[in-house]
C-alpha cells in the first residue's frame, strides 16, 4: 500500500493540470469528470490505505516514501517524501473523504458557472496542496503546502471577481493570514538553526535533548508556530478575514473555510507537539487564545443576519473549541473535534449553499423562513448539522467531541476553572444561535419564493454527510458511559494521552451540566426567536440589547480598531514615505547598471581597429598584473 | 669583449629585421609595405639558419617570400591600391594602437629584464636537418601531421566556399 | 604508437571521416537530405564508437593524446551539441539559396577540432586543435557572404583569431623554452625549478588571451556580439556551446595538470576576468534590442559565471563546471533552435519585435524560448538554477567570496534584460507571422520534436539532477 501513498495528492494534481491546461476546450461532463473523479480516486485509495494501516499498522508508525531527491549540498539534503503516521491519516481521511463529497456536490452546484473548468482545478489544486501539508515529511513542504492552500483560498475566494468587494475580501484573507505565515517562517528559521534540521520526527526527537523545559528559545518558536496557526485558523486576534471569506461560492466555504484549511492550524500545534509541550507558557497562550476566541466568535454569530456569516463565526468558534483543548494538553479530544466538525459544519454549509441558491441568491436569514415543507432533505440534514453543532447529547457527533474538551478544559493538566466557564458559555451561545438559525430559516412563513429544487447530485452527498454527523461520535464515547475510545487510541500512537488532574469531582457532573447548558440554549433560541413572550421580545428591541447587538454584529468591531491601530498609522507613514527611502538603493542599482551599458556600449562601436586594441589592453593588464605581484 | 661572427651576423639581421618590420607597418605605400615583409621574411629566414634549422629557413623562404608574398603583389597591384584610395581611419583610434602598442612593447621589456634565460644547450645540432625531420614528424608525431593535413582541408574548403562564383542568381 | 592505441581514437577518425564522406556525396552531385541523414548517421556513429571503446579508457596516446572519461564526458557533448546543430542546419539552409553543401564538411572539421581540443595533453595537439577549429569557422562564419554582415563577422573573427593565436604560440614558446617540453606532464614534472620564473609566468599570461579569446571573456569579448549576429544561426550556436565547450575542456586539463589554480597570479588573472566578464557581459544586455547580441553578451557573463567554478581548482568546480557545460549547451541550443526555426529567407528572427506577442500566435515555440530564456536566468526548477547553484557551492567551499558576490549581483542584474524578452514574448501587438514552409515536412516535426525534447530535458535536469551528476562523476574517475 506505502506505495501508492503518492497517488493520492498526485491525482488532484493530475487534475488541477488537465483542467488549467485544456479546461478551455473540455465539455462540462468532461471536467466534472476529471475534477470530482480524482478527488474520489484519492478518496477510494485513502480508505484502502487507511483499512490496511489500522489492520497492520506500520513498525515505524508510519507509511513513508521518497518522491524526489533534488539535491544534496553539505547536509542540506532536499527531499520531498511523504509521511502519514495515524494523525496525519485522520487528516488525509477529512480531506479526500469530505472533499469528495463537496466535488461531487459542485458539480452540480456549479454547473451553470462560467468558469466551470478554473473552479474545479483550483479546487483540485488546493486538494493537491493541503494533503502535502499533512503528508510532508519535513517543515519545509509543511510550508510549502501551507502557502499552496493559501494561495488556492484567495484565489477561490475571489473565485467570482466580478462582483465588486470579492477580491477585497480574497486579499483581506491573504494579507491577514500572512502575518500569522511570517511568524510561523521565522520560527522555522529559529527551529533549524536551533535542532539544524526540519525533518519532522528529528525535530521532536532533538527538541526534548536540545531544550529544557520552559526555555526561552522553545516558547518563542512555540508561540511563533502558533501565530501561524492563529492566522491559518482563524483564531483571535487574527480572526477578521473568514466571515469576510465568504464571498466565495458555498463548496469553498464548506471545504477550506470549515472543514480543511481553517484547521490547519489545529494540525500545525498537534504536529510539534513536543515543542508545545516544552513550553507550558505557550501552551497556556494557546488555551487562553482558543477559548476566548470561541466566546467572541461565539456572540457574533449570535446577531449575524447572512447565513454565511453566521457559519464562519460559529466555524471560529469551533476551532477555538480545538485551540482550548490543545492548549489544555488534551491532544486527541481537539483533533477528535476536528474530526467531528470537518462532517457537520461541511454539512451545514452545503446545504446554506442549497438554500441560497435556491432562494435566487438570498443570503439574509429574515428574507428565508418556511422552507420545512418546500425542501424536507436539506431541512432535515440542515437540522441534523445544527444539531450536531449545538452538541445535542449522545445523537450527534459534536456532543461526543465536544463533551471531552469541556471535561477536559477544567480536568486537564493545563485546564483551568476560567477556561471551562468561557467553554461553558460557547457551548450555551453555540445551542442557542443554531437553534435560531434553523427556527428562522425553516420554520415561519414563507418570504421568498423557492427556485428549481437541487438535485440528487447535490441531496446525496448532504445526506452521507448527516449521517456522519451523526454517527462519527460513536467511535469515541465518554469514558464513563461506554469503554469506546477508537479514535483516541489511534491518535495517542502520534500524539501524547491526556493527563488529568486529581481530586477532581466525577465526570458526569462535568456532562450534566454541559447537556443541561446545551438544552437550556436551545430553549432559549427557541423562545427568543419562535416563542410569543411579549417580555423577551420588547427586551430584544431595548436601546442596550440594540447597541450590544450592533457590536457583536460587527465582530466587536475588530476590523475598526485595525483600521485604527495599524491601517491608518500605516497609510500615514506611507503618505510621508512617499518616495520610499528604501527604493532608492535599488533605483540606485538600475541607473547605475543603465549608466553603465551606456559606457560599455560604446566599447561595441564594431570597428576591428578597437577590437585589437582591446586585445591588447587585456595582454596589457595580465603582463601588468605580473609585474605587480 | 670582441664580438664573435655569429653575433656579429644576430646583430645585423636583427636590425634588419626590425627595420624592415616598421617599414611593413609605417610606410603609406602598400607595395613598399610588402617588399619590407619580404626583407623581413628573409632576415627571419637568417635566423633560422643561424639556429641550425636549415629545413625550416628553406621551406620558410619557399612559402612566405616566394608563393605567399607574391600573390600580396599581385592582389595589391591588381586591385590597383595605394596610399590616395585608402580610407581615413580615425585618428583616435590610431593613437589609441600606439599607445597600447608602445605600452605592451613596455611590459614585456620591464616583465623580461629580469628573467635569465638558461643557454640552450649544444649537441641537438641535427635536428634541424630534413631526413632527422622526416623520421620524427612520420614516426612520434604522425598523429598531429595527419591532424594537420585536416586542417589544411578544412582551409581549402573554406577558401573554396568564400571565394567560388556565385552560384544560381538570376 | 601501434594500432592498439589507435582503437580509443576511433570516435575522432570516424568524426574525420564524416567530413571526407561529405567531401564524396557533394562530388556525386547527391542532395541535401541525403547529406543530412548521412551527416547525422555519421555522428550517431560517432556516439557508438565512443561506447564501444569506453572499456580501453582511460588510454593514453603518447604524446599528444589521452582519451579518458573527462575527454569522453566533453566530447559527448560536444557531439550532442553537433547533431542538434545539424538538424537545425538543415531547415535553416533548406530555406536558403545558397547551396549548403559544403557547410556539413566544415562543421564535422570545426567539430573535430573541438573534439581534439578534449584529449590534447600537448601543445602541438591543443593548437592544431585550436585552429583547425578557427580556419573552419572564419568559412562557416562567412558562409552565407551575401548577408550584410556575415563577411564582415568572417573577417572580424579572423584577424582576431589568428592575433590570439599568436600570443598563444609566443606562450606556448616561453614555457618550452622554461621548461623543456611541451607535454602537460612534462611541464608539470618541470614546475619546482620553473614555477618562479617571470617567463614561465608570462607564458602562462599570455596563453590565457588565446583561451580568453575563445571563450569571449572580457577584455578579450568584443567580437563576440559582432560575430554571433553576422553568423548563420546554426554557426552562433556552434560558436557558443562547441567551440567553447572544447576550449574550455582543454583549459581544465591544464590547468589540473599544472595545477594551474596553486599560482597567486594565475588566480588573480582569472578572478579579475571572471569579475569583469560577469559585469559586463550583463550590463551590455540590458538594453540590448537583438536577440543574437543579446545571447552574446549573456555568453559572455555565462563564462565568467563557469570560471567562478574554474577558480577553485577542486574536485566539485570540476563537477560544478561539467554540470554547468551541459547545462548551458541544452539551453543555448533550444533557444538559437527557435531562431533557426523562425527565422526566413529574407530575415533572420533576430530582432525583438519579431518576438512581441509570439506566445499568442506560437505557443509552443514562444514557451520554449521562455523556459531556455528562465534557464539562462537561473530561475529554479530548471537546469540553468541548478548549474548556478553547484557553481556557488564550489565558489564556497574554496572561499572565493568576491567573485561569488559579484555572480549573485550580476545574476539579479542580469534577469532584468531576460525577463525583459520573456515579457515581449507576451506582448500584444504581433507582426502577422509569415513562415512559408518550404521545408520537408518530415524535418520540420523533427525540429520541433527536438525543441521540445531539449527544453524537457532543461526541466528534466533541474528536477532530477541526480542521473546527471552520476554520469559526471562517473565519467570524471576515468582517469
Amino acid at each position: 500500500m506505502q506505495q501508492y501513498l503518492y497517488l493520492i495528492p498526485a491525482l488532484p494534481l493530475a487534475g488541477f493540470l488537465v483542467l488549467s491546461l485544456a479546461g478551455r476546450y473540455l465539455s462540462r461532463n468532461f471536467i466534472a469528470g476529471i475534477g470530482a473523479g480524482s478527488i474520489c480516486i484519492s478518496a477510494l485509495i485513502t480508505i484502502l490505505l487507511s483499512a490496511r494501516f489500522l489492520q497492520s499498522p506500520p513498525e515505524t508508525g508510519a507509511y513513508t516514501q521518497v518522491l524526489w531527491h533534488w539535491f544534496s549540498v553539505e547536509g542540506l539534503v532536499s527531499n520531498i517524501s511523504l509521511r502519514v503516521d495515524s494523525l496525519s491519516l485522520v487528516f488525509i481521511c477529512i480531506i479526500t473523504f469530505i472533499g469528495a463529497l463537496i466535488h461531487i456536490y459542485s458539480i452540480a452546484f456549479m454547473r451553470e458557472d462560467r468558469d466551470y473548468a478554473r473552479f474545479f482545478a483550483s479546487m483540485n489544486l488546493f486538494v493537491c496542496a493541503m494533503l502535502m501539508l499533512v503528508m510532508a515529511d519535513n517543515l519545509v513542504l509543511l510550508y510549502l503546502g501551507w502557502e499552496g492552500v493559501g494561495l488556492c483560498s484567495y484565489l477561490l475566494i475571489g473565485f467570482w471577481y466580478e462582483t465588486p468587494g470579492n477580491y477585497r475580501a480574497a486579499n483581506k484573507a491573504f494579507v491577514i493570514t500572512r502575518i500569522g505565515d511570517t511568524a510561523m517562517i521565522i520560527g522555522l528559521f529559529l527551529l533549524f538553526k536551533e535542532l539544524g534540521t526540519l525533518y519532522i520526527p528529528d525535530v521532536l526527537a532533538r527538541a526534548t535533548q536540545h531544550f529544557s523545559s520552559g526555555a526561552d528559545g522553545v516558547t518563542l518558536i512555540a508561540i511563533l508556530l502558533l501565530c501561524g496557526g492563529m492566522g491559518k485558523s482563524a483564531q483571535l486576534p487574527l480572526q477578521t478575514w473568514l466571515p469576510d471569506a465568504m464571498a466565495g461560492p458555498s463548496p469553498v466555504s464548506a471545504l477550506i473555510h470549515a472543514a480543511t484549511m481553517v484547521t490547519a492550524g489545529v494540525y500545525l500545534i498537534a504536529r510539534m507537539h513536543t515543542i508545545f509541550e516544552l513550553s507550558p507558557v505557550a501552551m497556556q497562550i494557546t488555551a487562553i487564545v482558543g477559548a476566548v476566541t470561541l466566546f467572541v466568535a461565539g456572540c457574533s454569530a449570535m446577531v449575524q443576519t447572512d447565513i454565511k456569516r453566521i457559519l464562519a463565526y460559529s466555524t471560529i468558534s469551533q476551532i477555538g473549541y480545538m485551540f482550548l483543548a490543545l492548549g489544555v494538553g488534551a491532544w486527541s479530544a481537539g483533533i477528535f473535534h476536528f474530526f467531528t466538525h470537518a462532517f457537520f459544519k461541511a454539512l451545514l454549509f452545503l446545504a446554506a449553499g442549497a438554500v441560497i441558491e435556491t432562494l435566487h441568491h438570498e443570503h439574509n436569514i429574515f428574507k428565508m423562513g418556511g422552507l420545512r415543507k418546500t425542501m424536507p432533505v436539506i431541512f432535515w440534514t440542515f437540522t441534523i448539522g445544527a444539531a450536531a453543532l449545538a452538541a445535542l447529547p449522545l445523537v450527534t457527533a459534536g456532543f461526543f467531541s465536544k463533551d471531552q474538551i469541556l471535561w477536559y478544559a477544567w480536568s486537564a493538566g493545563g485546564g483551568h476553572p476560567v477556561l471551562w466557564a468561557l467553554a461553558l458559555a460557547g457551548a450555551f451561545i453555540t445551542a442557542l444561535y443554531s437553534t435560531r438559525l434553523i427556527l428562522v430559516v425553516f420554520w415561519g412563513e414563507m418570504k421568498t419564493t423557492p427556485g428549481h429544487l437541487p438535485s440528487r447530485v447535490m441531496t446525496v452527498p448532504l445526506v452521507i454527510l448527516a449521517f456522519f454527523s451523526v454517527a462519527a461520535g460513536w467511535i469515541e464515547w465518554p469514558h464513563n458511559i461506554l469503554h469506546v475510545d477508537l479514535f483516541s487510541e489511534e491518535v495517542q500512537h502520534v500524539l501524547p494521552a491526556t493527563v488529568l488532574k486529581e481530586g477532581l469531582p466525577a465526570e458526569i457532573v462535568f456532562q450534566l451540566i454541559a447537556v443541561v447548558v446545551s438544552l437550556i440554549g436551545i430553549y432559549s433560541g427557541y423562545s427568543l426567536y419562535y416563542g410569543q413572550s411579549p417580555l423577551l421580545q420588547q427586551w430584544k428591541q431595548s436601546p442596550t440589547v440594540m447597541s450590544v447587538r450592533d457590536f457583536f454584529f460587527s465582530g466587536w468591531r475588530f476590523d475598526q480598531l485595525y483600521d485604527a491601530l495599524i491601517v491608518r498609522p500605516f497609510l500615514f507613514i506611507t503618505r510621508i514615505n512617499k518616495s520610499d527611502i528604501s527604493d532608492k538603493l535599488y533605483t540606485a542599482i538600475a541607473n547605475v547598471s543603465m549608466l553603465l551599458n551606456r559606457q560599455f556600449s560604446v566599447t561595441q562601436n564594431g570597428s576591428l581597429r578597437w577590437y585589437v586594441t582591446g586585445v591588447l589592453i587585456g595582454i596589457l593588464f595580465i603582463i601588468t598584473l605580473q609585474l605587480l605581484l | 669583449m670582441g664580438m664573435s661572427l655569429q653575433q656579429i651576423v644576430f646583430g645585423v639581421l636583427s636590425i634588419i629585421s626590425i627595420i624592415s618590420a616598421l617599414g611593413v607597418i609605417l610606410s603609406k605605400n602598400p607595395v613598399t609595405s610588402v617588399l619590407c615583409l619580404i626583407v623581413t621574411f628573409f632576415t627571419i629566414a637568417g635566423h633560422y639558419i643561424m639556429l641550425n634549422a636549415q629545413f625550416l629557413a628553406v621551406v620558410h623562404i619557399i612559402v612566405y617570400a616566394g608563393a605567399i608574398m607574391v600573390l600580396f603583389l599581385f592582389v595589391i597591384m591588381l586591385m590597383n591600391l595605394n596610399a590616395e584610395i585608402e580610407p581615413q581611419k580615425r585618428s583616435w583610434l590610431k593613437y589609441a594602437g600606439a599607445i597600447s602598442g608602445g605600452a605592451l612593447l613596455l611590459v614585456l621589456l620591464a616583465a623580461l629584464r629580469e628573467a635569465s634565460v638558461s643557454s640552450l644547450q649544444p649537441g641537438a645540432v641535427e635536428i634541424g636537418l630534413i631526413s632527422n625531420l622526416g623520421k620524427t614528424l612520420f614516426s612520434t608525431y604522425v598523429l598531429p601531421f595527419e591532424v594537420s593535413s585536416i586542417l589544411f582541408l578544412s582551409a581549402m574548403v573554406g577558401a573554396v566556399v568564400i571565394g567560388k562564383k556565385e552560384g544560381h542568381e538570376s | 604508437m601501434n594500432e592498439l592505441q589507435l582503437i580509443p581514437l576511433l570516435p575522432f577518425i570516424i568524426l574525420a571521416m564524416a567530413s571526407v564522406v561529405t567531401i564524396l556525396l557533394i562530388a556525386f552531385r547527391l542532395s541535401h537530405t541525403v547529406i543530412q541523414v548521412t551527416g547525422f548517421l555519421m555522428m550517431c556513429l560517432v556516439v557508438f564508437a565512443t561506447w564501444y571503446v569506453r572499456d580501453t579508457l582511460p588510454e593514453e596516446v603518447p604524446p599528444l593524446f589521452i582519451v579518458d572519461g573527462q575527454a569522453a564526458l566533453f566530447t559527448g557533448v560536444i557531439i550532442f551539441c553537433v547533431l542538434v546543430i545539424g538538424l537545425f542546419s538543415y531547415i535553416y539552409f533548406e530555406e536558403r539559396e545558397e547551396n549548403p553543401k559544403e557547410y556539413y564538411i566544415l562543421l564535422f572539421l570545426a567539430t573535430l577540432g573541438a573534439a581534439i581540443l578534449t584529449i590534447s595533453q600537448h601543445f602541438i595537439s591543443l593548437f592544431i586543435g585550436l585552429e583547425l577549429l578557427s580556419v573552419s569557422l572564419y568559412a562557416l562564419i562567412a558562409y552565407l557572404r551575401n548577408r550584410n554582415n556575415a563577411v564582415e563577422a568572417g573577417m572580424k573573427y579572423l584577424v582576431l583569431a589568428a592575433l590570439s593565436s599568436a600570443f598563444l604560440l609566443f606562450g606556448m614558446a616561453l614555457i618550452y623554452m622554461e621548461a623543456g617540453s611541451m607535454k602537460f606532464s612534462g611541464i608539470a614534472e618541470k614546475l619546482p625549478q620553473v614555477s618562479s620564473s617571470p617567463l614561465f609566468l608570462m607564458g602562462l599570461g599570455t596563453i590565457v588571451v588565446a583561451i580568453g579569446f575563445k571563450l569571449a571573456l572580457v577584455p578579450f569579448h568584443l567580437w563576440a556580439a559582432d560575430v554571433y549576429q553576422g553568423s548563420p544561426t546554426p554557426v552562433t550556436a556552434f560558436i557558443a556551446t562547441i567551440s567553447k565547450i572544447g576550449t574550455f575542456a582543454v583549459l581544465l586539463r591544464f590547468a589540473q595538470t599544472i595545477h594551474l589554480q596553486q599560482y597567486p597570479l594565475i588566480i588573480a588573472i582569472f578572478s579579475v576576468i571572471a569579475i569583469s566578464s560577469m559585469i559586463v557581459g550583463n550590463i551590455l544586455a540590458l538594453r540590448q534590442q537583438n536577440l543574437k547580441r543579446l545571447l552574446a553578451y549573456s555568453s559572455i557573463a555565462h563564462f565568467g559565471y563557469l570560471l567562478v567554478a574554474f577558480l577553485p581548482g577542486n574536485e566539485a568546480g570540476t563537477e560544478a563546471a561539467a554540470f554547468y557545460l551541459i547545462a548551458y549547451s541544452i539551453t543555448l541550443l533550444s533557444a538559437f533552435g527557435v531562431i533557426t526555426l523562425l527565422s526566413s529567407r529574407e530575415h533572420e528572427a533576430e530582432t525583438l519585435d519579431i518576438y512581441t506577442g509570439l506566445i499568442w500566435r506560437r505557443p509552443v515555440v514562444a514557451t520554449i524560448l521562455a523556459i531556455s530564456l528562465f534557464s539562462l536566468a537561473g530561475i529554479p526548477l530548471t537546469a540553468g538554477f541548478l548549474a548556478k547553484f553547484f557553481v556557488l557551492s564550489a565558489g564556497v567551499q574554496q572561499a572565493v567570496w568576491l567573485p561569488l558576490a559579484v555572480l549573485i549581483l550580476t545574476s539579479v542584474i542580469g534577469l532584468y534584460y531576460y525577463l525583459r524578452v520573456i515579457n515581449t514574448l507576451f506582448g500584444t501587438s504581433g507582426t502577422a507571422d509569415v513562415m512559408q514552409k518550404t521545408v520537408h515536412p518530415f524535418f520540420h516535426v523533427s525540429t520541433y520534436i527536438t525543441l521540445v525534447v531539449l527544453a524537457g530535458m532543461l526541466f528534466w535536469i533541474g528536477v532530477f539532477p541526480g542521473l546527471v551528476l552520476q554520469g559526471i562523476r562517473l565519467f570524471l574517475l576515468l582517469h
